[in-house]
């Protein structure tokens, strides 16, 4: 019963921004969408000719980069308001907290289904060749999923205590966009290789497009998401379990 | 079956200032060896109540009476399942709804309809009830068109109205209510009346803090005073003595 209330709670409080976005204005979230596609085309072919790389290649992998980044870097933007901004529901009803992370998670993957025909319209359009291993996105992003779903979660907690954690994370999210493969793909990069792969999100991203542009993920980038996955739910419910009756006090 | 019950209930909690709230300064404090704690990371923890006990059943109505500061939204919040204690147990047996804060769970931006949804489905209600409910609340409430506008539009007696009315009419076991209920006007109080009578009379408990006493009286047939945290039950006699 009460999971049954959660999931309706979650999933009308999603659908109710975006169903506000679609009222607002004729185009509604798909302004997200092109925009996505306005800044990948630009982006796209003016970075080819300056890097001398063949559009046909680079054009999609920065076009699966970029969607990929805005919906990491959009979970973990907000993640730092969580619950503050929610503070008028966590301070007058008894709900269970995890609602808000996921409420958060599914706004993001419903932005994200937005921008992905982008991505195959690209594809197509430049005759990327895809193959089935495509498909393998799939569990792919939903690793990921699991993996923003702990982050917002922990970032939300720190955030609700700490205010200026929103400061600090907007701050570091560029720098981090500049060390993750949304621009290249790794191998571009002949020396600082080992530092990007010392960012997680280049692995969140990794694991999502490689099929997408026709390899299998290498084994050690699926492996790190499961290793996250694993240590990082771990760390967070401990957290998150000592400090969930502070949360009320603080927001 | 209603129950509510504490048993040496007591809540503490902490209040930062806006250096304890920085990450920054709490960083600047490890590094520093703690030398300037007193001014990087001052927390002052408040005793809001202290080993709070009763028992509340099927057709108790509250009046919570109170100082500002006494502890009273306090002890609604701890009695909703928001706030929990540090020591003492809350037993709480029963569906609760509260209209504690003006436009708590409301989005500004939503309609007075669309608010009536939101709210509903926040209090555990499914979109067809809420949707079966919302003729009864409009009627209720008598804000005609207004449902239509923004509820930033809305005054604070009419948000109140609105508030309200989702709350009793998802037919709750338990209502909590706080001052915010004397910002409407006396028609309203009237109809609220009716409400929450036939709401104590159906099963339920319904606990009420105000400052007015005059409204205490009307609806109550029980009567707390807070004082620094310390709960005690007084006679309808001793009211007026403050």
């Amino acid at each position: 019963m009460q999971s049954l209330q959660c999931f309706r709670i979650v999933t009308f409080m999603a659908l109710s921004d975006v169903r506000a976005r679609y009222k607002r204005s004729v185009l509604g979230p798909l302004w997200l969408t092109l925009g996505t596609a306005g800044g990948s085309a630009g982006l796209g072919f003016i970075w080819s000719e300056l890097l001398h790389i063949e559009a046909a290649t680079f054009v999609p992998t920065l076009t699966a980069g970029l969607i990929l980044w805005q919906f990491i870097a959009g979970i973990i933007s907000e993640s730092t308001v969580l619950f503050n901004r929610q503070a008028s529901i966590i301070r007058n009803l008894n709900l269970p907290l995890a609602i808000h992370p996921m409420q958060l998670l599914l706004r993001h993957l419903i932005n994200f289904a937005h921008n992905a025909p982008v991505f195959f319209i690209v594809a197509i359009l430049l005759g990327l060749p895809m193959n089935t291993n495509a498909w393998l996105a799939l569990p792919g992003l939903f690793l990921v999923a699991l993996n923003l779903l702990w982050l917002a979660l922990l970032i939300g907690l720190l955030g609700a205590r700490f205010r200026d954690l929103e400061y600090l994370i907007a701050t570091i999210m560029p720098l981090l966009m500049f060390i993750s493969p949304v621009f290249y793909r790794p191998n571009y990069l002949p020396f600082s290789e080992q530092i990007m792969w010392f960012n997680p999100f280049s692995h969140f991203i990794e694991i999502v497009r490689s099929p997408l542009l026709g390899n299998p993920p290498p084994v050690f980038v699926v492996e790190t998401n499961l290793l996250m996955l694993a240590c990082g739910t771990l760390v967070t419910l401990c957290l998150f379990n000592s400090k969930r009756n502070r949360i009320a006090f603080w927001v | 079956m209603a129950v509510l019950k504490f048993d040496n209930v007591t809540v503490q909690y902490p209040v930062y200032n806006s250096r304890s709230m920085s990450l920054r300064n709490q960083l600047v404090r490890i590094s520093t060896g703690g030398r300037i704690e007193g001014e990087a990371g001052h927390i002052q923890i408040v005793t809001a109540l202290n080993q709070v006990s009763f028992e509340l059943h099927d057709g108790d109505a509250v009046g919570l009476m109170g100082h500002n500061g006494a502890g009273k939204s306090t002890l609604l919040r701890t009695m909703a399942g928001v706030y929990h204690p540090v020591s003492g147990t809350v037993t709480r047996h029963g569906k609760v709804a509260t209209v504690l804060e003006l436009g708590a769970g409301m989005d500004p931006e939503l309609s007075g309809y669309e608010n009536i949804i939101r709210m509903g489905v926040l209090m555990g209600l499914s979109i067809p009830e809420i949707r079966g409910k919302t003729a009864e609340i409009e009627e209720f409430t008598q804000l005609g068109d207004f449902l239509q506008l923004p509820v930033r539009t809305y005054s604070s007696g009419m948000a109140t109205r609105l508030m309200f009315a989702v709350a009793t009419s998802t037919q709750p076991d338990i209502l909590l209510v706080d001052e915010i209920f004397g910002t409407g006007d006396a028609e309203f109080q009237v109809k609220a009346k009716e409400r929450m009578e036939s709401l104590i009379k159906s099963v339920g408990i319904f606990v009420f803090a105000s400052h007015n006493n005059a409204l205490i009286r009307q609806y109550c047939n029980r009567f707390f005073r807070l004082e620094h945290g310390q709960l005690v039950e007084i006679e309808p006699v001793d009211i007026e003595a403050k």
